[in-house]
């Protein structure tokens, strides 16, 4: 708005042009000044933007290609190392383990997540007896802190005792009990279960929203024109929603590939580290094992894959970026 | 669309069996927090507690009344410094556009993408040369993350819709910057304002990663997150009195459900990313 006042200040020259006139470095510092209360909102988020997110992404980086070790991490440089970090973490099997498991953990959880999530959007879009009220719970396992999720599905999943097996046993469908999270295998899986299980409620409600914007008209000339409910949603419902759909997608690809306190929750990535997924192997190299130019350098990796998403975001965002 | 009496109670039914998975795990922790370890570690589940008990609450109040206490200064710490940032900072972007303001933005978003364990593996580091691990200010600092962005981009998009000729009037009428900010936009802006901080105070509340990364060794400053995480390594022993210590942690997030059921509602549909 300062080319608002310097326009009017053309069209009838106030007491104040005319002393800036008189004064051309006085009018200036008064612009200046202007400017700079303005600016004064945005500094504090500036600042912390570049000491919370900006500083930790690049000394990363820098942390990758030190040689640490527990002496060094008193000091905020250490010897250059070359790439000898990303050498040693990369030929590590649990890393390779940990990448292959993140990558099918990721597409296992989106696929279910999605196909349940939407069957419940579509369910909540009817109208029937207590929808809303439904509708409201629904949200509750997106609240919960996630450590707290973990450690309540590690109890569900328990051998002996656990509420999964005892269902299982009850209804008959097993003999025995399973050994959830004692076997490599039904480890994975438990960890999968809990994370589809956090994810239904954030693609529920956000497609919900999406077919709440669906126009019923559009609906409605498909019934007259003879379409099968299968037919209106694919060719109707689907189509319009799927911008919304790229954005539940792509959110819940930032979410999942970076899943941490889900892991530590249920399994604290055993047994023998068959669970550990990049951020939790990352973690355990740093605080456990000690070798922080390795965790960063995984840490790097996982940067990377969770920045593929940047340029959709940003696509996504493309008109609330646009300068008005 | 009305439903025939047949398809509604199909859609009940669908609604029924929704609630139950997404609520079993929820109560299935309420019910342990009543139930005695001998109960708790038979080999037959028991769907509701046989004998129920309040002791696993009387051990948790004796012995976690500091953490509950350490939870509640970091996520009340979480929810200022991200109003306190937050707020000015989409004023500015929604009032004066630049370029600059262009690039903050797509700063922010991708700040979203961030992974926590990355800044945590960093802030390490760098708080162990500052002296900041152990401290709430370094914790709270490293919590308020996860709300920050999308705080800004929230309170934005609402602020942009405030009506413009109200603010122009003020300047003519010779209001400064700050005038303007707290007398017009703050008030008008309370209901996005309330939705951010509830996800700034749940964010501090539920933060692990940070507590477990940032505050090393037995220092005084300890969450309740962390706490029920020190309870697993000792789950032979006292497994009830871990439930009961999870339900005090899950209590906001059920205080928040039925107290400001909008807000929290407003803010996921706009999309907030955890973790």
């Amino acid at each position: 708005m300062a080319k608002t006042g310097a326009g009017v200040g053309q069209q009838r020259a106030g007491p104040a042009e005319v002393a800036a006139a008189a004064h051309p470095v006085r009018g200036w510092d008064r612009k200046r000044t202007v400017v700079l209360a303005r600016l004064a909102f945005l500094v504090p988020a500036l600042l912390y933007v570049a000491f919370a997110f900006a500083l930790p992404a690049v000394y990363n980086v820098i942390l990758s290609f030190e040689r640490t070790s527990p002496a060094t991490i008193a000091n905020l440089i250490s010897p250059f190392a070359g790439i000898q970090n990303y050498k040693t973490v990369l030929l590590n099997s649990t890393t390779q383990d940990a990448l292959v498991h993140t990558a099918i953990f990721t597409v296992l959880s989106l696929l279910f997540q999605f196909v349940i999530g939407f069957g419940m959007a579509l369910l909540f879009n009817m109208r029937f007896p207590f929808s809303r009220f439904a509708r409201s719970l629904i949200i509750v396992p997106w609240l919960l802190p996630l450590l707290v999720t973990g450690i309540m599905f590690r109890f569900l999943f328990q051998l002996e005792g656990g509420a999964v097996n005892q269902a299982l046993l009850d209804l008959g469908l097993v003999n025995h009990p399973i050994d959830f999270l004692l076997s490599p295998h039904w480890a994975f899986t438990s960890v999968l279960i809990t994370n589809i299980w956090i994810g239904i409620p954030f693609f529920a409600i956000l497609l919900f929203s999406a077919l709440q914007d669906v126009p019923t008209d559009l609906t409605e000339a498909a019934i007259l024109d003879g379409a099968s409910g299968w037919q209106r949603l694919t060719q109707v419902t689907l189509p319009l929603i799927r911008p919304v759909i790229e954005v539940v997608f792509m959110l819940g690809f930032v979410f999942t590939v970076k899943v941490f306190d889900l892991v530590i929750g249920v399994t604290s990535g055993g047994p023998a580290n068959a669970t550990q997924l990049i951020a939790s192997w990352a973690y355990n190299l740093s605080f456990q094992q000690f070798e922080y130019g390795q965790g960063a350098a995984l840490n790097t990796i996982l940067f990377v894959i969770a920045m593929l998403a940047a340029p959709f975001y940003l696509w996504q965002a493309r008109n609330t970026l646009r300068v008005g | 669309m009305k439903l025939s009496p047949a398809k509604t109670v199909a859609a009940l039914f669908g609604a029924v069996l929704s609630l139950a998975i997404v609520l079993f795990p929820v109560y299935a922790i309420i019910i342990a927090s009543f139930e005695h370890s001998t109960d708790l570690y038979s080999s037959v589940y028991k769907w509701f507690p046989p004998h129920p008990t309040l002791a696993n609450y009387r051990t948790v109040l004796s012995t976690q009344g500091s953490h509950l206490v350490s939870s509640l200064v970091i996520a009340l710490g979480t929810a200022a410094l991200t109003l306190v940032i937050a707020v000015p900072a989409a004023h500015f972007l929604a009032r004066y556009r630049f370029r600059t303001t262009v690039i903050v933005m797509g700063v922010l978003l991708v700040a979203q993408i961030v992974p926590s364990i990355v800044i945590a593996n960093s802030l390490f580091v760098v708080y162990h040369s500052l002296h900041l691990l152990n401290s709430y200010i370094g914790l709270i600092l490293a919590d308020a993350t996860y709300s920050l962005p999308f705080a800004i981009l929230v309170l934005r998009a609402f602020m942009l819709g405030l009506p413009e000729d109200v603010l122009q009037a003020a300047r003519v009428d010779g209001a400064s910057e700050w005038q303007i900010f707290s007398r017009i936009v703050l008030p008008m802006s309370r209901s996005a304002i309330i939705t951010v901080s509830l996800f700034g105070f749940l964010n501090g509340w539920g933060d692990f990663i940070f507590a477990l990364t940032l505050l090393q060794g037995t220092g005084s400053v300890a969450p309740i997150t962390l706490s029920i995480y020190n309870y697993i390594g000792e789950f032979t022993t006292n497994l009830g009195a871990a439930m009961a210590a999870a339900v005090f942690a899950v209590l906001p997030a059920a205080i928040m459900l039925v107290a400001a059921q909008r807000y929290i509602a407003a803010g996921l549909t706009a999309g907030a990313v955890r973790g």
